[in-house]
Order: C-alpha cells, then structure tokens, then sequence
C-alpha cells in the first residue's frame, strides 16, 4: 500500500455570483437588495485519493470546475464542505510571475518569489544556480525584470516554481510557455520530478499531453467527477462526449 | 502549528519587511535617513510649540509628549497600513498560497523596526533633556517592547481581516485610532484623568503600556510591575482573539478580493 499524497472527502463549492455587489457598509445598509446574490455550486460530492508519485491529468470543457479544483489543493479559496488533505509541501504553476516587482532585478526576484513559496533563505541559496541556469537568464539576471521580454519573465517565473522541492506540483495550461526548445526542457524537467517521486497533477486542454506524461486522468463533468481511470479509456469517452456536445449545440 | 507555518514563512516577512523599510524613502534624496530626521524634526516642533506657544503646566512637555507618542505611532500605523495589507496584496492572495498572516505580522515588524530605529532619537532627547537618569530602569524597555508588539499584533490582526469584508473600516479606523489617541494618556497624564473616570482607562490596553514608557524615560522611575503585567495580559489575550478572528475569516479572503 502506497502512501496518500492528496485525499478528498465528499468535497463541496460553491460560489457566490453576486448581481450588484455592495462593498462599502453604506451601500450594504441603504441598498440591501443589491447584495441579493445567486448561489452556484462549482464542485459537488467530489471524493479522489491521488497517490504519492503519482501523475494525473484534469480534463474537462470550460467552467467544468477544472480550475476551481486546483484552487481548492492550492488552499487558495476552501471548501463550503467536505475535507481536503494534503501530505507535503506544494507548490502551484497556476499564475506564473504573481509577485514579481518590475523594478527588481531578476536576482531579486527570485529570492521574493521564492519566499512566497515558503523558501527559506539559506535554501534559496542553495537554489539560485539552478534556477538561473534553467531560465538561461545568466547575462540578464541583475536587470530589473521590467526590460525582459514576456518570454524571459515566464521562463523566470517557470524556474523558480519548478526548482522548489515540492512533493505535490499542481500544474494548470502553463505548459505553452516559451519556445518549443524551452517547453521541452520543462517536460524533461517534469519527467525527472516525477522519477524522484514528486506527484503532479495537470489541469490541460491538451489530451495529447497528458497521456504523453500523466498516469491516469480525471474528467470533470458539471462539477462532478465523471470518470477516473486510464487516460485513453477517459479521453476517448471525453472526445466523444465534447463532439456530440458541439453538435447539439449547432 | 499556525505558529510553526509562520515560521518556515519567515524569509517571506523579512522580504516584505525589507522592501516596505527601503521602498519607503525611495527616490528622495536623504532616503534612509528620513527615518531619523522624522521623529527628530517632530520633537522639534513639540518642544518649541509647547514650551512657547502652548504652555502646558508640565515641565519639558516636549520630551513628556515625545517618549509617550513614538510608541503611540507604532501602534496607530500599524493599524493604519495593517487594515489594507490583505487588499493591497490581492494579487498575491488570489494567486499563491501562503499563510496569510505573513502580511500583517510584516506590517507590523516594518512599523516596529521603525519605531526602534525613532528611539535612537528618544534615547538621545532622554539624554539630553532630561536628569537624574536611572539607567537601570531601562532595562525594563525591552519588556515593554515585547508586550506593545504582541497587543499591536492582535489589533492589526483584526483589522486587516475585517477590512477584506468591510472596505469602509479603514476609513472609521481613521478616526477610531484619532479618538483611541486622546483616549490614551499619550498627550496628559493620567493624574489629569478625573477620578471617577481613571477606572474606565483599565479597560485600555495601551494606557499601561503608555504609563510605563512615561515612568522610565520621563520620571526615571522604575515602571509598576503590575502594569508590565497587565500590559502583558491584554497583549496575550488579543493576540490570541487575533490568529483565532483572523484563522476564520482568512479562508474567504481570495472570494472576497
């Protein structure tokens, strides 16, 4: 029996979509109407143990709830219901570059971004070769981050995240980065975190990559888990459930 | 266990504490030095204005009110940037996670490592302006330190939680700190407190606080230990409503931002 690395438990969200939302305590008091709100449940009953090690993609069309998920494991927002349990330290690629400060040099910068990832400063020390030898900023990185191209700021932001030893790396459509030389540089260096036991998880529309990287694939359904297993045997039923739905929405 | 997450965050807050310490004189010529020029030029004005102008019927006001207000403006700026820390970070909160307390226990340690850096001056005006030091009733600042630190956490902890729900709060806090300000015996002792009302000034946290930093720098006077103590009370028990306030209410900020 394998350890846990994720364990969900009958886990429930829902959002408030505010029609007028009122901030300010006067209009609260004199246009209590406005706060009449609708409630959406984003994520229903979803239970799912992932295992260490493992790598599972997320598939889904837009609005499934996909990305509210990988908020909920990124402890960003919390569920209305239900238990979320995480066994070590996470690291997120959702929003690459949050945080930056344009007028710091990119040396800096990591060593903010990293602390916001829970680095210590000794091991960021440690790191920071790493992680400038994997952006390949070597000439740039006591620049202020604001004269990089958009290229050089996510291969930054990408390096950083990725040369945090994480035990869980929660992934969400930041694959399409840089050229095509650097974006197979990240799935090399996503295929050697998986060998050391690190699990990820990758929210993508592209089946094509996960099968390529991932060991079973989740599709979510209207908030719902649809089908957990095989990722051709879930993408298949996916594929085909997305063309009937197009056709019906013609 | 908050606590110990806090903790392995702390390079988190020294970077936040660094760059609010030296953004904040950025691009001005003096830079770091405005944070001595600051509190000097305002004993400056205290002591011309009420030993002139104003006369108040204490003797060196000027140093009466400046060893009381140093510690004062610690507390009341760090409500005052405490209240919109969460939101002036919204792209953070919304995007990564970190316990969220980073960003008040930053507020607050940038504001604290400010008024250390003021009582260079205080210790300085003490040494001049005053007599008959007993130095060894300095030994009681360190005490005293602790326990308005751990008070202005709890209170900052607070606000910055409620802000996120209540956008007006940091408006009302405004005057809310303007009133705790005079409710304080930051600007009168509090001898000049009426008697029947003296008691009514228990209920303030900072009153002790206040007294005891008077009765050091001022008076030369070892402080009460029963006020360090209750100082220390009050500081305990709204630090711990203010990780318990702001634990609940954190898990919605991202919602709310």
């Amino acid at each position: 029996m394998k350890d846990i690395a994720i364990y969900l438990s009958n886990v429930y969200k829902k959002y408030k979509i505010y029609h007028d939302k009122a901030y300010t305590l006067k209009d609260k008091i004199l246009f209590w109407k406005r706060n009449r709100f609708e409630e959406r449940w984003i994520l229903q009953d979803i239970n799912l143990e992932i295992l260490k090690g493992e790598s599972v993609g997320i598939v889904g069309k837009n609005g499934s709830g996909k990305s509210t998920l990988l908020k909920l494991l990124t402890r960003i927002i919390y569920p209305n219901k239900g238990e979320i349990k995480l066994f070590g330290r996470v690291a997120a690629l959702l929003e690459l570059g949050a945080g930056f400060h344009p007028d710091m040099s990119g040396r800096e910068n990591i060593y903010i971004n990293a602390s916001i990832f829970g680095l210590s400063r000794k091991e960021i020390d440690e790191k920071l070769n790493d992680i400038i030898s994997f952006a390949e900023l070597e000439e740039f990185i006591d620049n202020p981050v604001r004269t990089y191209s958009s290229g050089m700021y996510i291969r930054l932001a990408f390096a950083i995240a990725i040369n945090i030893n994480a035990d869980i790396l929660l992934i969400d459509e930041v694959l399409a980065v840089g050229d095509i030389a650097f974006q197979e540089k990240c799935f090399n260096k996503l295929r050697e975190i998986k060998q050391k036991g690190v699990t990820i998880i990758i929210v993508s529309h592209s089946t094509e990559q996960i099968e390529e990287f991932c060991d079973k694939s989740i599709w979510i359904k209207n908030g719902k888990i649809e089908m957990i297993g095989n990722c051709k045997e879930v993408h298949e039923k996916y594929k085909y459930y997305m063309l009937v739905y197009n056709k019906f929405n013609k | 266990m908050i606590l110990k997450e806090i903790w392995q965050y702390r390079a988190m807050i020294s970077s936040l504490v660094y760059r609010d310490l030296h953004g904040r004189y950025k691009g001005s010529v003096l830079g770091f030095l405005w944070t001595f020029i600051n509190p000097l030029l305002q004993l400056l004005v205290y002591s011309i204005v009420f030993s002139v102008i104003m006369r108040m019927g204490i003797e060196k006001y000027g140093l009466f009110l400046f060893v009381a207000l140093i510690p004062w403006i610690f507390l009341s700026s760090s409500i005052v940037n405490g209240s919109n820390c969460i939101i002036d970070n919204s792209n953070l909160v919304c995007k990564i996670y970190f316990p969220r307390e980073v960003l008040p226990i930053a507020v607050v340690n940038s504001n604290f490592i400010n008024m250390l850096y003021s009582f260079i001056i205080v210790i300085g005006a003490v040494l001049i302006y005053g007599d008959n030091h007993v130095y060894i009733n300095w030994l009681y600042l360190p005490l005293l330190f602790i326990a308005e630190y751990v008070i202005v956490l709890g209170v900052t902890l607070i606000v910055a939680a409620l802000t996120v729900y209540i956008r007006d709060l940091a408006h009302i806090l405004n005057i809310l700190v303007f009133a705790w300000q005079f409710l304080t015996p930051v600007l009168y002792p509090l001898s000049m407190v009426p008697e029947q009302y003296q008691y009514l000034f228990e209920f303030n946290p900072m009153t002790n606080i206040i007294v005891a930093y008077r009765d050091i720098l001022f008076y030369n006077a070892a402080p009460d230990i029963l006020v360090i103590l209750k100082a220390f009370v009050y500081g305990v028990i709204l630090m711990a409503l203010g990780f318990v306030i702001f634990g609940k209410l954190k898990k919605g900020f991202a919602e709310n931002l």
